[in-house]
């Protein structure tokens, strides 16, 4: 089994060294550069639609910017709950149950106005919440591995969702496998025509400063920071040790709810089948890549957006296929929790 | 007597905290000898055997096996030159067999690739005949108790031909029944042949089993005696030093004594323990008077220390706080509570490396420094220049505390708990990591604070700094008192008075049983 | 016997054996502490390569082992960067499966022109083999007798799995790795060689399994493997991470997934609630171990 020992954090006494995500950044620009090379019969265009592409106009633009934002939301999540010293692997089933939940509130309470728009988006995010909650509070009663947890529990959700919006409540009238839209006055407004970026970008932003403000500047961000950083010594000061394995556990869940909300208000406006699929894992590595510091879950957030929309791009233009982007995201996963990776060129200072 | 094993004026530096576990040490080791190393907590026993066994490099000094000189370089290496040690914690996989665990590494082979486990009973119910072991090589390892496990360990060094054994501590985790069984091999493998060093602080097990005993002391080599030419009060002596004087500025506390916290008949008991980890202790903590506790490590400090600090509850007895029950407390209410407590293990338990040094300072105040759930980040700051000056502390308040030097993070520690105590506080192994001048610093601190009328308890292995500071000395032995020195009694109680209640060799009469 | 056992029973061994296969293969990870999920990963490079390979070379044989090679070297990275880059083997595993998916789908598209199924309509099937020993057995031959080659592979490999890991030195030192490491390292031993080659041999197994799911429909299907590492990893707890009792697991999972395609048109339980059961299954089974080892350690 895995050890609670393989555990992400930083370590203490090392400088937050830029190195570590200074070298996998360059190894993922030179992986793009090597399949390009290697599947492209015109590697000089594809390279150029894949970093290119994604800015050389407001659609590709926007539409780059628009998928950032379940990214920063998961981001945002997976950083709270390892600060709090915990493992959040649900994503997946998390962005997607909040999107289905968010999307049959929103049918439901068609004629609410705006007060049901908060109304589902909030339900969206109590179900993500309740999710891994669930599997904070195993670990909490018994010490239940909750990496393992969160991720069984995730792809069992993506199943019932799946029936549900395949089944009974698929919408007859397209031929696309998705639940009935939501009403317009329940969309967001697009800000950036001609791409669908949405509103839902302004809300990423506030969820940013909310997170980073509750972190640093509340008493009870700090007690979640003291407890992952080391739980015995906020045992000592006395901190409740059972109340910070969940809770941490409670807000990345949430933020995954809420954040799979998002894409429904601003992009979908309907839970399409397996829409979600792969924002869960690419939250994570956002926050991985950010070093759990919320603040730099946006640009990690938007290097994520900028190799999806760079293959995306290059795939329309040139004769690659979108999945390369699967081949460089798994490339950062393998490095970004390499200790030794993380320790390339840093210092100890002493006073 | 031919020599096994000579070593030679040992240096060996701990860098990160300064420490000389070992200062010029030398040690002779006879053939077919058992000889003890014997000494107090951190005198540097434990350093020299890992010198010896190569899991530690010297920084100067020479080996000598067998007259040839070498430079030990791995527990592989020591094994090859016939070295072997048996670890207080056991490395032995449960499920495997006796012969399975004895020949991991050196297993017998069939056909190249294959295990040859039957050779591997025979080989190792040869080395079990030999020296006469009451195991079998198919037992099960899980099944043995803790003295045939650590016969286990014997026989793994014996398979591999070793002629000099370390023990470490080896009696630590027998019980009374299995040591003698335990004295009896050693003493057997000692007269064919082998030569045994003991690392240990337990005088019976010095009388009864060694030839020789070398006794170490802070870090030097205080000499190597014949047991039979030296007495338990000698070795007692040697070991714990003469006593020296802090020359501290302490007057007698004048107001009246409250007291603050009393123990009654505390016992903690654990189920997988044998023995109660404390026993019925009682006690009573005054205002303006430090009591301190005393007792060698393993004893029932560090379990008082935690049932104090709000770390372990307590099985049975009574706690009171200002003739309030606090029997049943945690670490939040404790905190409620007024606890000040500033722990052994400063790094671990009373710091977060990698929080700011103002974040550390308000861990148990922190409710103090929030309005409405938001941090006063400013009172932090300010609270935090002001301690950090208060006591010498080089740093400031938004640096993370890990990039400190070990002593200025103890300091912080040390500032944090001072500052905010209410009526009592705890101090457990307080100077431990200190250099002179921040541990006088802090026995100033802690006499100001009794003197100004808080309880201060302090627990603590030195007895220099017990016997300079406190007003009062309860003796732990074994989870129990085994003394109570109060009134007129503290100012005449010698380093060796209080060396037998630790070790054991006596007791007060009102707390011996039956 | 009935038609339908027999059925039933010869479809549960044919099932079974993928998962069989990889579970072995995650037997040894997991005997030596590592927890290892890539197993889907490298089943679906396995299943991949290997049709892709005979495809190539015309020849299956060539294909399966020309798979192995691929799948074990995917296997050697994931090694190398969890144990001497020291990244979270979990995170490493979920690296791994991404991989694979997106490499697929990519070779796919760039040799194939198909993000799709791709079907390979002359290769043929895996060669059946007849035993004329089972024939003598009348019961015993019907269902045992006449399954394609790998059935019987995967069982003499089940064999040889067992005496590697409790006949050999390097069996027992790699259960030492995953019982107590200390004592591995107190002994001059490297638990990360024993754990490598652990990863290694999953990459062995786990290619033949995928080439199962291939090679016997004839075609490839993207993330064919879905799902089916999970449930190999369900298998090794179930079968309490014993060779024989893998086969017992691995015989459980392959009969009810076996009856459930029977009985699917009896009964009307959706599809995808059924996918949910090995997830169901081992997060019982992860709850109470939980519940078991926190009542044994009441220390603390």
């Amino acid at each position: 089994m895995v050890n609670r020992s393989d555990k992400i954090h930083t370590h203490p006494y090392m400088l937050r060294s830029a190195i570590g995500p200074l070298v996998i950044f360059s190894l993922a620009l030179v992986s793009i550069i090597i399949l390009s090379l290697l599947l492209s019969k015109t590697p000089g265009r594809t390279l150029h639609y894949f970093f290119l592409g994604p800015v050389q106009s407001t659609y590709y633009f926007g539409n780059m910017l628009n998928t950032a934002i379940p990214l920063i939301f998961g981001g945002l999540g997976i950083s709270l709950a390892m600060r709090g010293g915990s493992f959040n692997l649900g994503g997946e089933g998390q962005i997607y149950a909040g999107a289905f939940v968010t999307t049959m509130s929103a049918l439901t309470f068609s004629t609410w106005g705006i007060v049901g728009a908060i109304f589902s988006l909030i339900l969206g995010a109590v179900i993500g919440g309740l999710l891994s909650g669930f599997s904070g509070f195993l670990r909490m009663k018994w010490n239940t591995n909750e990496l393992i947890t969160t991720f069984l529990v995730s792809n069992m959700v993506i199943l019932v969702v799946n029936y549900f919006v395949a089944g009974p409540l698929k919408n007859p009238e397209t031929n696309l496998i998705a639940t009935k839209k939501i009403p317009e006055s329940f969309q967001f407004s697009r800000i950036l025509e001609p791409s669908n970026l949405s509103s839902g970008l302004y809300l990423a932003l506030i969820a940013v400063v909310l997170v980073q403000l509750y972190l640093y500047k509340t008493k009870s961000g700090y007690e979640l920071r003291m407890f992952g950083l080391n739980a015995m010594f906020a045992r000592y000061g006395g901190i409740q040790a059972g109340w910070y394995q969940v809770w941490p556990m409670v807000l990345s869940g949430a933020l995954y709810g809420l954040g799979g909300g998002m894409v429904i208000f601003g992009t979908y406006f309907a839970t399409v089948k397996e829409f979600s699929a792969g924002m869960g894992w690419n939250g994570l590595a956002v926050a991985l890549i950010a070093r759990f510091q919320p603040v730099a879950v946006i640009p990690a957030a938007l290097f994520f957006a900028y190799i999806e929309s760079g293959a995306r791009n290059a795939m329309l233009h040139s004769d690659v296929t979108f999945e390369i982007a699967s081949i460089v995201q798994a490339l950062v996963f393998f490095l970004v929790t390499s200790s030794v990776l993380q320790q390339l060129g840093t210092k100890r200072v002493r006073l | 007597m031919e020599v096994a094993a000579h070593m030679h004026e040992i240096v060996k530096v701990y860098p990160e905290t300064g420490n000389r576990a070992n200062d010029g040490v030398s040690l002779t080791l006879r053939r077919g000898e058992i000889l003890c190393l014997a000494g107090e907590n951190g005198a540097g026993k434990t350093t020299l055997m890992k010198v010896l066994y190569g899991l530690e490099v010297p920084d100067s000094g020479s080996i000598h096996i067998e007259g040839v000189s070498q430079h030990i370089l791995s527990p592989l290496h020591a094994n090859r030159l016939g070295i072997g040690m048996v670890h207080q914690h056991f490395k032995l996989i449960e499920d495997f067999t006796v012969a399975q665990n004895v020949t991991l590494g050196s297993e017998p082979r069939k056909f190249r690739f294959g295990y040859d486990l039957r050779r591997a009973d025979q080989l190792v119910d040869a080395v079990i005949k030999e020296h006469h072991f009451s195991i079998e090589a198919s037992d099960k390892v899980t099944s043995l108790t803790v003295g045939q496990k650590q016969q286990v360990e014997i026989i793994k060094m014996l398979y591999r031909n070793v002629d000099i054994l370390i023990l470490d501590e080896p009696t630590a985790v027998l019980t009374e029944q299995e040591i003698v069984p335990l004295f009896t091999t050693l003493r057997t493998l000692a007269d064919n042949g082998k030569s045994i060093i003991l690392i240990t602080h337990k005088l019976q097990e010095i009388k009864n089993l060694s030839d020789r005993v070398a006794i170490m002391r802070q870090g030097r080599m205080v000499g190597e005696f014949i047991t039979s030419e030296i007495d338990e009060r000698e070795i007692s002596r040697l070991m714990m030093g003469q006593s020296i004087s802090l020359q501290l500025n302490k007057v007698p506390y004048s107001k009246e004594k409250r007291p603050i916290i009393t123990c009654e008949s505390i016992s903690v008991v654990k189920r997988n323990q044998e023995r109660p980890l404390l026993q019925n202790v009682s006690f009573t903590a005054y205002s303006g008077e430090i009591l301190g506790f005393a007792g060698v490590s393993g004893n029932g400090l560090g379990v008082l220390e935690a049932v104090l600090g709000g770390f372990l509850p307590i099985s049975s007895g009574h706690i009171e706080h200002n003739r309030i029950d606090i029997s049943r407390r945690d670490t939040r209410r404790a905190r409620r509570d007024g606890l000040a407590y500033v722990p052994a293990d400063r790094i671990k338990v009373g710091s977060a490396s990698g929080a700011s040094v103002a974040e550390n300072l308000i861990i148990a105040s922190r409710r103090q420094f929030s309005r409405f759930g938001v941090l006063r980040k400013s009172a932090m700051r300010e609270h935090a220049e002001s301690l950090l000056q208060k006591f010498s502390v080089a740093g400031s308040p938004h640096m993370p505390l890990g990039t400190l030097s070990g002593g200025n993070i103890q300091k912080v520690v040390l500032a944090r708990e001072i500052e905010q105590y209410r009526d009592y506080i705890v101090f457990s192994e307080p100077t431990w990591g200190l250099d002179v001048a921040s541990g006088r610093f802090v026995y100033e601190r802690m006499i100001e604070l009794r003197n100004r009328g808080a309880a201060v308890l302090l627990i603590s292995s030195n007895l220099d700094e017990i016997l300079s500071l406190a007003d009062r000395i309860a003796v732990l032995y074994r989870g129990s008192i085994a003394a109570l020195i109060s009134g007129e009694a503290i100012h005449h109680v010698t380093k060796e008075e209080l060396g037998s209640y630790m070790l054991g060799l006596a007791c007060q009469k009102e707390y011996s049983h039956g | 016997m009935s038609a339908v056992v027999i059925l039933l029973f010869r479809s549960s061994i044919a099932i079974m054996t993928p998962l069989l296969l990889a579970a072995m293969g995650g037997l040894f990870t997991e005997l030596s502490g590592m927890l290892n999920i890539a197993l889907e990963g490298l089943m679906l490079m396995g299943a991949f390569s290997s049709i892709v390979f005979t495809y190539a070379t015309g020849n299956m044989l060539y294909g399966i082992v020309l798979g192995i090679v691929s799948t074990v070297l995917l296997a050697a990275l994931l090694g190398v960067i969890t144990l001497y880059l020291k990244s979270n083997v979990f995170i490493t595993g979920l690296a791994t499966n991404l991989f694979a998916s997106g490499l697929t789908v990519v070779l796919s598209f760039k040799l194939f022109n198909n993000k799709g199924v791709v079907v390979f309509p002359e290769l043929g099937n895996l060669p059946q083999v007849d035993i004329p020993l089972l024939r003598v057995i009348p019961g015993i031959s019907t269902l045992l007798n006449g399954h394609h080659l790998l059935v019987y592979v995967s069982w003499i490999l089940l064999a040889c799995c067992a005496w590697l890991l409790y006949r050999t030195p390097f069996g027992f030192r790699l259960r030492a790795a995953g019982l107590h490491e200390e004592t591995l390292v107190s002994l001059g031993l490297s638990p990360a060689r024993y754990r490598f080659i652990a990863f290694l041999i999953s990459g062995f197994t786990c290619a033949l399994a995928g080439a199962i799911l291939t090679l016997n429909l004839g075609a490839f299907v993207p993330n064919i493997t879905s799902g089916k590492g999970w449930i190999a990893l369900v298998v090794i707890f179930l079968g309490r991470k014993r060779p024989f009792g893998l086969l017992f697991a691995a015989f459980i999972f392959g009969f009810a997934d076996a009856f459930s395609n029977y009985a699917q048109g009896a009964w009307d339980i959706p599809a995808d609630f059924i996918l949910t059961i090995p997830y169901v299954f081992t997060l019982i089974a992860m709850i109470m171990l939980s519940i078991y080892t926190s009542r044994k350690s009441r220390f603390e």
